[in-house]
């Protein structure tokens, strides 16, 4: 089997598990938007404060939560399948590319979810909205590489749940500063592209950096 | 322990340092005050070189898998995350003055301190592991990724519009502070780079020694463990 058609099977396999489970749909999104809706009782209903600062809100949400959708597939992945894995001969750059794929539709799924709820109850007013046709999957993309890395690293150790996040969380933050500060120029009608810019450079390094990585990884997977 | 020359090079210049930076007058705005910068700017300095030789080492260890790279990296973090702590509480205790806040939401301060804690998160996970080669496997991956944290932190104050000054002594044009006081602080940054060294050098020994004691402990070899018991006449117990 070829490394495309492995990325396939490899990326049908997580989706599969995704669509019978609903993790993400059914209790993550949902988390989110609860968070979303608990943020304005802590700040005070300041109608234009929230709606200036919506986006920003959005932003650390889809970082937090994020991570927890990055984190599940390290739980579709125990000792004993990745076993199996390596002995049918699946290519450690091949099951790199799967989980961040299909992590990357997951994490874009629940981009666009939180960004209805946020339109909803923040009302943000953003010039030039289409923008975000290429914003959200490019921090989709980073933080779902971010989440792929760190869950191999962390894979098979007992603090894996509470050592991803502090993983994750502090690498993600150039995409949260980058996806932010373009949702800013959106609101106040400035240039984004260097903010874009930025956002493909860190999603570049993190695909190269993960597939250099990949076969290092598996070597050492416990 | 014995002193070795890297020690005596490192306490030595540290005495010469500090003895500088008493004796260099004071800045004329802001007064003794300005002292503080002898600690504050190679502490931020050392932060930028330890992790830099935690991406190297990495690097090097990914590379032809010697221990002996992952003792250096993992030797590196943990005395970049204690210096990256001292610059931000330094950069505080000078602030609360200068600025009045004790925090600003300062790009580069923030970033500094994400710095701090995605190295802090690379030592807990180099704790997670009691196998060494486990550990230098992954965390040489982390010690890669991590890196990508260190040019934006640099480049913060340029891309951003914050109140954290802009660099003073590395200047494209020429360095914007007097000559006694650049003295002082290049002999401080020569002084902390030594220590940095020392420091470095000592850890990565004491985690060969712990790496080593655990192959003992786990080959199940206790002590005295070699001797047996006395036999009489020559046959066995």
């Amino acid at each position: 089997m070829n490394l495309r058609n492995q990325i396939a099977t490899l990326m049908r396999y997580e989706l599969r598990d995704e669509l019978r489970g609903g993790e993400v749909g059914f209790v993550v999104l949902p988390f989110g938007v609860v968070a979303l809706l608990t943020i304005p009782m802590a700040i005070g209903i300041d109608t234009p404060l929230l709606q200036r600062i919506g986006p920003g809100i959005y932003w650390s949400i889809i970082l937090l939560f994020g991570v927890l959708v990055t984190q599940r597939h390290s739980s579709l992945a125990p000792p004993a399948t990745r076993d199996m894995l390596r002995l049918a001969g699946a290519d450690p750059v091949a099951r790199f590319a799967a989980t961040t794929l299909a992590t990357f539709l997951l994490l874009l799924a629940f981009e666009v979810g939180a960004g209805f709820a946020t339109m909803a109850l923040y009302d943000p007013a953003l010039d030039s909205w289409w923008w975000l046709a290429a914003l959200l999957p490019l921090t989709a993309a980073g933080l779902s590489m971010i989440g792929t890395i760190a869950g191999n690293i962390a894979s098979g150790l007992e603090a894996r749940t509470s050592l991803v996040p502090l993983i994750v969380v502090p690498i993600a933050v150039p995409l949260l500063l980058g996806a932010a500060q373009a949702t800013e120029g959106l609101r106040v009608g400035a240039g984004i592209l260097r903010w874009l810019l930025l956002l493909a450079i860190v999603d570049t390094v993190l695909a190269v950096a993960g597939v250099l990585t990949a076969r290092s990884l598996e070597e050492s997977a416990a | 322990m014995k002193a070795r020359p890297l020690d005596i090079a490192a306490v030595g210049t540290l005495a010469t340092a500090f003895v500088a930076g008493l004796v260099v007058p004071p800045d004329a705005v802001q007064g003794d005050l300005q002292r503080i910068m002898y600690v504050h700017v190679p502490s931020a300095w050392l932060a930028y070189l330890s992790f830099t030789v935690t991406l190297v080492a990495s690097v090097a260890y990914l590379r032809w898998r010697s221990l002996r790279w992952d003792r250096i990296a993992g030797a590196a973090a943990e005395v970049g995350v204690v210096f990256t702590g001292l610059a931000l509480a330094t950069g505080m205790i000078w602030g609360k003055p200068v600025w009045g806040v004790w925090w600003t939401w300062d790009a580069r301060l923030v970033l500094t301190a994400v710095m701090f804690f995605v190295y802090l998160g690379y030592l807990a996970l180099r704790r997670s592991f009691d196998d060494p080669e486990l550990r230098a496997h992954r965390s040489a991956v982390l010690g890669v990724v991590a890196v990508l944290q260190i040019p934006i932190v640099h480049f913060s104050v340029t891309w951003w519009r914050g109140l954290h000054q802009p660099p003073t002594v590395l200047r494209p044009d020429n360095p914007q502070i007097d000559a006694p006081l650049l003295f002082a602080l290049l002999m401080s940054v020569a002084a902390f780079t030594v220590v940095f060294a020392a420091l470095v050098k000592r850890r990565s020994e004491i985690t060969a020694k712990e790496d080593e004691a655990l192959r003992f402990q786990e080959a199940g070899a206790t002590a005295g463990s070699d001797i047996t018991a006395p036999t009489i006449g020559g046959g066995s117990s």
